[in-house]
């Protein structure tokens, strides 16, 4: 693998793991809403 | 009781996470592993992902946010299927009708995407038993030539109904498994059924692509007699740019196709999914966190396995002539050979790697269903479990066709092309028009940035309004001009071409005879189905 592969990939891999990562850090940091009352289920 | 009422107390998600792991799950696919990486390979390796992230946020994201923000509107007036939906953002019968394609396509590709993922689920099992008879110390071209048999028969690709024969039947009962599951967790409804099980299956495929990942990066260089044939020049092959392809309109045309089919943009399922939000969950980030999901799959995993295994074990023109067969042979036909390669742990590999395939082609295919058991339910006013029924029996019937169609996969390649391929983007164009010029930029921002965790740049506020659809516009054309003749020619070639159109106008006849029913019904219950009142 030459050099720009190398830098593609993991710039890449970088952008794909940090984004999602972040995204569910920020979610999970939101209060949650309460769930639905039980007996409501479809 | 209104229609408003009776649809808060029917259905609603769980937690945020269960929907935003449901749409991931939804976008998560086979194409993830499968197609991805051979679209790269044969576009620039890593000069592809240029375009790939351009599209990404220039078409993708933006067009998912719309999507998000149009069906939680839809459910603040206590609609949900794409129809009732696509009505309000167009104020009038034609969003309606047009809204008729986000039904019809998810109804539609369930026909046949059941069948492949029962292939997944068949090939799970045969590894389970010992592998489906690939013998290593053969000449590769009779390993070749022993998984493309079996690929072949399992399939049903030598002839029409050979499937319904005794060599057919694994396969019949994979079908029926894989099908009977679908059903049976879409009947549970949304929260108890698709919900529960996708909150399961994403954490589990996650950890299944990790394992194979890892034998994969650590395969080394199998044969010392084949030095080249190691796992970085796996990579290589991958991810080494060829940046001259940067200059071909095919590449940035190949990379806007699979950003939009990998997101499941325009499918007809976001909007639905969306639609049983409560009137202030986030969608914002709610959306970016799916696509962010689908892309680690897709990027993370898809663009650092398949093709890497496949070089290690078939070398450089092996691997290209894999490639060059398609997505499922490269799956299908030539994984198997790679797997038989990895000695002892070769069967554990190959089960881990068909079940993480299965589970990426159940959470697509849950959602599948949802979009139709919307419409009968809030269209002919139908109990869950009587709507559920309904769509079966027209999955049944669908996947019937498909399943004695086989040849050369003429019925579903048909399906394929113009439901699952074409009226997607014809679904995103409507789509993203009726939000940023119909319903109003201005009124879709602020109804996207209601409870939101996340401040959109602005800038997106233009590029939801004018790049996004004239991007799509642009690759739209491309891709008529490269795909439709020759499509329209095949479509009516064979019997099962011929059949697989029938089904098609059949299928849209019978989900705009439903709407129908629905605007009387809507309209007699006094639901503002033209979106007179703003739902705020």
């Amino acid at each position: 693998m030459n050099a720009g592969g190398w830098i593609t990939m993991l710039v890449s891999l970088a952008v794909v793991w940090g984004g999602t990562f972040w995204c569910f850090r920020r979610v999970l940091r939101t209060p949650q809403d309460e769930k639905a009352p039980p007996g409501l289920g479809p | 009781m209104d229609l408003r009422m009776a649809s808060a107390q029917q259905e609603q998600w769980g937690t945020k996470l269960g929907v935003i792991l449901a749409v991931a799950g939804s976008a998560v696919g086979l194409g993830n592993f499968l197609r991805f990486p051979g679209q790269a390979a044969a576009n620039g390796g890593g000069a592809f992902l240029i375009p790939y992230f351009a599209a990404l946020l220039l078409l993708g994201i933006p067009i998912g946010w719309a999507e998000w923000a149009m069906g939680r509107y839809g459910g603040k007036k206590g609609l949900h299927s794409a129809p009732a939906i696509m009505g309000l953002m167009a104020k009038g019968a034609v969003g309606r009708y047009l809204g008729v394609i986000g039904v019809l396509i998810p109804l539609g590709v369930s026909f046949y995407y059941v069948f492949i993922e029962a292939w997944t689920f068949g090939y799970f099992l045969k590894y389970l038993a010992g592998g489906i008879g690939v013998d290593v110390s053969a000449p590769i071209a009779d390993q070749a030539a022993a998984a493309s048999t079996f690929y072949n028969t399992f399939t049903g690709n030598a002839g029409d109904g050979v499937l319904f024969s005794r060599d057919g039947m694994l396969t019949i009962l994979s079908w029926a498994i894989v099908f009977a599951i679908n059903i049976i967790f879409v009947y549970r409804g949304l929260s108890k059924g698709i919900e529960k099980f996708c909150s399961y299956a994403m954490p589990a495929m996650a950890i299944l692509a990790l394992i194979v990942l890892i034998r994969v990066l650590t395969l080394g260089t199998p044969d010392p007699n084949l030095p080249d044939q190691n796992v970085i020049n796996g990579l290589g092959y991958m991810w080494n740019p060829d940046y001259s392809k940067l200059g071909s309109f095919q590449t940035w045309l190949a990379a806007a196709g699979q950003v939009f089919f990998t997101l499941s943009v325009g499918f007809g399922v976001i909007i639905n999914y969306s639609s049983y939000l409560k009137r202030n969950d986030d969608v914002a980030l709610s959306s970016l966190t799916a696509s962010a999901t689908n892309e680690l799959f897709e990027v993370g995993f898809g663009g650092m396995i398949t093709l890497t295994a496949a070089f290690v074990f078939l070398g450089l023109s092996g691997t290209a002539a894999a490639v060059a067969t398609g997505s499922f042979s490269l799956g299908f036909a030539t994984l198997p050979v790679v797997f038989a390669h990895m000695g002892a742990l070769g069967n554990i590999v190959g089960a881990a790697w068909f079940f993480m395939l299965f589970l990426a082609a159940i959470t697509s295919s849950l959602s599948m269903y949802q979009p139709a058991v919307a419409l009968v339910k809030e269209s002919l006013g139908w109990a869950h479990g009587k709507s559920t029924a309904a769509v079966a029996v027209l999955g049944t019937i669908g996947a019937f066709l498909t399943l004695w169609f086989t040849e050369g996969g003429s019925f579903w390649s048909t399906v394929d092309f113009w439901v699952g391929t074409l009226l997607i983007f014809v679904m995103a164009g409507v789509q993203i028009i009726y939000f940023g010029w119909v319903f109003g930029i201005e009124r879709g921002w602020k109804e996207l940035h209601a409870g939101a965790s996340l401040q959109i740049p602005p800038v997106f506020k233009f590029v939801m309004k004018y790049v996004a659809p004239t991007y799509l516009i642009v690759v739209f054309a491309g891709f008529c001009a490269q795909n439709l003749g020759a499509s329209v020619t095949a479509s009516w070639a064979t019997t099962g071409s011929r059949v697989g159109m029938i089904t098609i106008g059949a299928t849209l006849a019978l989900l705009v005879l439903i709407v129908r029913a629905g605007e009387a019904r809507w309209k007699r219950d006094g639901i503002d189905i033209n979106d007179t009142q703003p739902a705020d």
